[in-house]
């Protein structure tokens, strides 16, 4: 099955040894599932409230697959017949010799439409299945906070890193095992893979958004704000949709993301690692980013088994514990790195591309940490600032969110630098694959990120469990000490997400220059023609209305999901103000309808998901049709820059806000009630939709345009001579911008209804 | 079913009822139908003590159960000079019930003098009968009996009244840091505690009228009742005292 020519056979080994690899940490997720799934689920009560929980939970990932399904279909069938219109590629037929044309088109629309379905399987496993094991955590948590705070974080932790080795294990199980199958023919069909993990990503994370900001926003706004109720409290009806929303937000959306990122990064360096073998014939290029990859699910399985906390120990040793297993992975990875390298690859440049990668992910978490933790300047400022009323706190928020982003874009800029001098003097092919390379670099660590933001929602929901179950005081501490800590696990997870969108977006970037080079050289184009030679001027007029137009996208996608969410809010508002005029329900003898607002959300978050995606898979075609394929590069350009700096300033901006608020609730200037607290939950509220919706919605987003680009960019090539006109493409691009146009009056259509029936 | 006789001091009342102080307290924050909130204090009265000064007759007669047997909640039995008509000694502990409900019942203690020997300025707010905010540089001890013996023009029968934070601004008014003080008028308030200094004036009114909710996070050494020379304190919690004697209030505040 396994046959590339020149391959050793320690490099045939190092191959096997990775699909291994990969089994063994999807191996070790299911040993943890057990350990978790043992432990006891509490008193009675405790399990009531884990049964909405649970039952609000499957009802929304039920839902979503019932809207997402049809949509995998289609693109299956359309990624089956793209082969028809460009003719396979010349490593395809190198690959597949003897074959005739028909047989070898067959053979790849097949792989990249299963490698399509494998990466959104793939997908929405790991979103649904982390999310359906934090469920089954929280109750569990809560039970084990009642006894110690060891055994509490230990189940905790070890069920966000369920999330994590599946997110490890499947991709790269998923990249090697198409490498295995298509050798080099695999650029071919990973980039179904990699286009079907990131388009179920858009949805886990748009869905997710929306569903977690319109349950919390709505049920804090009428049970807290309106009716003095604490947190989590049983009579509001909101209170399940709100603790089922952490899940779907930040374990199912979170973790599908950064599986893509995982995905993407593997695909794209794949991609340019096979051109760079081609060229060179050394297997390395494309053997040593697996190894890198199966060396850090070793690593993270180590680094995630030895966090665990003692009896009576407290919050912040909670923290310690987890980053202990953090640097941990980090050492052994760069040492093995290190030694398989000196061994294997007798060249240091990868090695040093790779630890530049995992130097980044530390680097912008330092960056997000100071921008957004209470015990730095920029947080402390905002929080002061509260005092003199909400305008202040939010113009302070909006400049440091300005801020985060520079700083976040120039250390990425500085990592591509690097990526050009290790590659100094060499075509820009290697600079590209030094790019892609610290992308697998930054994600080494993904077990144990993944393991990091999971922790989040499930000691979140642990701790509305105890509140719900009235839990005694003890146990609470515990669970309030957890979550606290699951609050900034997620906000620093949250910056290694976009950080590594934008780096596998530069590396998708760099394959679409060298795909588009590779369909120009097979259609006869002349070397001082091609795109690698040309390179995208922005100098032209074209170039520079896609770059133009590029960078309104990602606001396009903001405005309707901070849109979305609002809408949604203000229908669980009505809701949850309904449910408390029923007698009986604000005097415990009656229980809310909890399933009403996990409807409303539900039923919210998915309506926008189909003129999402939409806007995202057309919008490329729409420029690329029109305006060329030159103008598509500068489009991609507009896209990864402006979509960037804004997820950075709305991450930055929500989370500086949201720990302002933490802050002042801490006790500092009063406390919760003061002046300066008003202004803070005013400030939390704005920044609740950016960080948590909009910014993290953009991270899948940048991917699924560039890769659609990367998809549509041979046919563009093939339909759009120099100096013609092609009808074909000009109706295409027409009928793209009415379903554009359709699907954003699709999507504010329902805040217009809203409006009309609130008057 | 045990009845209950409370003077609520934020707004001023005596009210008879059949519930406990922490159900009491959570009911008259909060409601029946949760739709408004609002912070109050209130005292359990020793209701052998106020024989004499309150209609028990009425009592007896109004704060029954209702007819589904559901214990009375409220019945008020004054609600003007209530202070004033209660004697001090009657006063059990004090409760204090966040605008959620939530409930922490402080005891009296001894009153602590070593504050006396402190040359430091004090900042309270006065919560009955009347509710100004003044700076001060009495101790709470000559503070109560400066404003209730008599000795002054303007004049009051009993005061309750609480010590808020002052920071460095006690010992340092003109250049103290006022960074961590919750309050919004800090540059006014440092001018009150200037013009103490210096000049006869021994107090001075900081803020005229009181919104009715007081930041518990900002009560420095606590609740203070008394006329003359008879003074009852209830000493406020430090925060990790706090932690350990009731976690929800704290989680509240």
């Amino acid at each position: 099955m396994f046959s590339l020519p020149g391959a050793s056979s320690f490099e045939v080994y190092a191959i096997w040894s990775v699909l291994l690899i990969a089994f063994f940490g999807l191996g070790y997720a299911l040993l943890l599932r057990k350990q978790v799934m043992a432990c006891d689920k509490g008193t009675p009560k405790m399990q009531e409230v884990w049964g909405a929980i649970s039952e609000g939970a499957n009802a929304y990932l039920k839902r979503q697959l019932r809207t997402i399904v049809p949509l995998i279909f289609i693109f299956t069938i359309v990624l089956f017949f793209s082969v028809y219109i460009v003719p396979p590629t010349e490593s395809s037929k190198l690959r597949f010799v003897g074959y005739s044309e028909e047989s070898l088109k067959l053979m790849i629309g097949f792989g990249r439409a299963v490698a399509f379905v494998l990466g959104a399987v793939f997908s929405l496993m790991v979103g649904q299945f982390g999310m359906r094991m934090a469920v089954q955590a929280n109750v569990r948590v809560a039970s084990a906070s009642r006894r110690s705070f060891g055994e509490a974080l230990k189940i905790a932790y070890r069920a966000g890193t369920i999330t994590g080795m599946l997110t490890d294990g499947l991709g790269l199980l998923g990249g090697t095992l198409i490498f295995i199958i298509f050798g080099v023919a695999s650029p071919d069909t990973l980039l179904g893979f990699g286009f079907g993990g990131t388009l179920l990503a858009l949805f886990m994370r748009v869905g997710g958004g929306i569903y977690t900001k319109a349950a919390d926003v709505g049920a804090d706004l009428v049970g807290k704000v309106e009716a003095g109720l604490p947190e989590d409290d049983e009579r509001n009806a909101a209170v399940i949709a709100d603790l089922v929303g952490d899940n779907v937000g930040d374990c199912a959306g979170m973790a599908a993301d950064i599986f893509e990122s995982y995905e993407v990064t593997i695909v794209s360096t794949l991609i340019l690692g096979v051109v760079l073998y081609k060229t060179t014939h050394e297997l390395s290029w494309i053997v040593f980013p697996l190894l890198v990859r199966g060396i850090g699910v070793l690593s993270s399985i180590i680094g995630t088994y030895l966090v665990r906390g003692g009896k009576e120990e407290k919050g912040q040793n909670a923290l310690k514990a987890i980053n202990k297993g953090f640097y941990t992975s980090a050492a052994i990875s760069i040492a093995l790195f290190g030694v398989v390298s000196y061994f294997y690859l007798h060249d240091w440049r990868s090695f040093l591309s790779v630890v530049m990668g995992i130097i980044l992910a530390i680097v912008l978490d330092e960056i997000t940490k100071y921008f957004t933790d209470g015990n730095y300047k920029p947080v402390q400022e905002i929080a002061r600032d509260s005092k003199t009323g909400s305008a202040t706190l939010l113009l302070k928020g909006l400049s440091y969110g300005f801020e985060v982003a520079v700083w976040q874009t120039v250390v990425i800029a500085l990592t591509i630098l690097s990526a050009l001098i290790i590659y100094a003097g060499q075509p820009v092919i290697y600079v590209l694959y030094g790019v892609a390379m610290t992308g697998i670099g930054m994600l080494t660590l993904t077990g144990n990120n993944v393991a990091m933001d999971a922790f989040g929602p499930i000691a979140d929901n642990a701790n509305g469990v105890g509140e719900l179950s009235h839990l005694d005081k003890d146990a609470r501490k515990i669970m309030d000490s957890l979550d606290a800590t699951g609050n900034t696990t997620k906000a620093i997870t949250k910056g290694v997400a976009i950080g590594s969108a934008v780096i596998a977006a530069v590396a998708l970037f760099g394959s679409f220059i060298t795909d588009v080079s590779n369909v120009q050289i097979q259609l006869g184009f002349e070397k001082s023609q091609q795109l690698t030679e040309t390179g995208i001027r922005i100098s032209a007029p074209m170039v520079f209305i896609g770059l133009l137009l590029g960078g309104t996208i990602p606001w396009l996608f903001s405005s309707l999901t901070i849109n979305a969410v609002t809408r949604a809010a203000a229908m669980i508002v009505e809701e949850v103000r309904r449910q408390f005029r029923i007698p009986g329900i604000i005097e415990r003898t009656v229980k809310p309808d909890y399933q009403r607002a996990v409807d409303i959300c539900t039923v919210a978050a998915q309506k926008e998901l189909i003129p999402l995606a939409l806007i995202a898979v057309l919008s490329p075609i729409l420029v690329g049709s029109l305006l060329g394929v030159e103008a598509l590069g500068g489009f991609l350009g507009g896209v990864i820059l402006s979509g960037q700096l804004l997820a950075v300033f709305m991450a930055g901006s929500g989370g500086a806000w949201d720990n302002a608020k933490k802050t002042i609730e801490d006790g500092l200037y009063g406390g919760k009630g003061s002046e300066a607290h008003h202004a803070a939950v005013v400030g939390d509220t704005v920044g609740d939709p950016l960080k948590d919706t909009a910014g993290p919605a953009l991270n899948p987003m940048i991917k699924v345009i560039n890769l659609v680009s990367l998809l549509a960019a041979p046919v563009l090539i093939a339909y759009q001579k120099p100096g013609q006109i092609s009808v074909g493409l000009v109706i295409t691009g027409v009928i793209c911008f009415v379903i554009i146009s359709l699907a954003v009056m699709t999507s504010k259509r329902g805040g217009l209804r809203r409006a009309k029936k609130l008057e | 079913m045990s009845k209950y006789l409370y003077l609520s001091v934020t707004p001023e009342a005596l009210i008879a009822s059949m519930l406990p102080p922490a159900e009491f307290g959570e009911y008259m924050a909060t409601g029946t139908k949760k739709s408004n909130k609002g912070q109050m204090i209130f005292f359990e009265v020793d209701q052998d003590l106020v024989k004499d000064v309150v209609d028990t007759d009425y009592i007896e007669k109004n704060c029954v159960r209702h007819a589904d047997g559901a214990p009375k909640h409220s019945v008020y039995l004054s609600v003007y000079r209530v202070l004033e008509t209660i004697p001090i000694k009657a006063l059990k502990n004090l409760y204090l019930t966040t605008d959620n409900g939530i409930v922490l019942e402080l005891t009296p203690t001894p009153y602590d003098k070593s504050c006396e020997e402190k040359d430091s300025l004090h900042l309270y707010q006065e919560l009955c009968p009347v509710t100004p905010q003044v700076a001060s540089e009495f101790c709470p001890a000559a503070f109560v009996k400066a404003l209730t013996d008599g000795s002054r023009q303007i004049k009051l029968p009993k005061l309750f009244f609480v010590e808020l934070k002052l920071g460095e601004l006690a010992a340092n008014p003109a250049t103290g840091s006022a960074e961590h003080l919750p309050y919004t008028h800090v540059r006014h308030l440092r001018d009150c505690l200037l013009s103490l200094s210096g000049y006869e004036k021994r107090m001075k009114t900081v803020v005229r009228s009181y919104n009715g909710t007081l930041l518990y996070r900002s009560v420095a050494s606590g609740f203070y009742v008394g006329s003359g020379d008879e003074l009852v304190y209830y000493r406020y919690p430090t925060m990790s005292e706090l932690e350990e004697i009731n976690y929800d209030f704290l989680a509240t505040i």
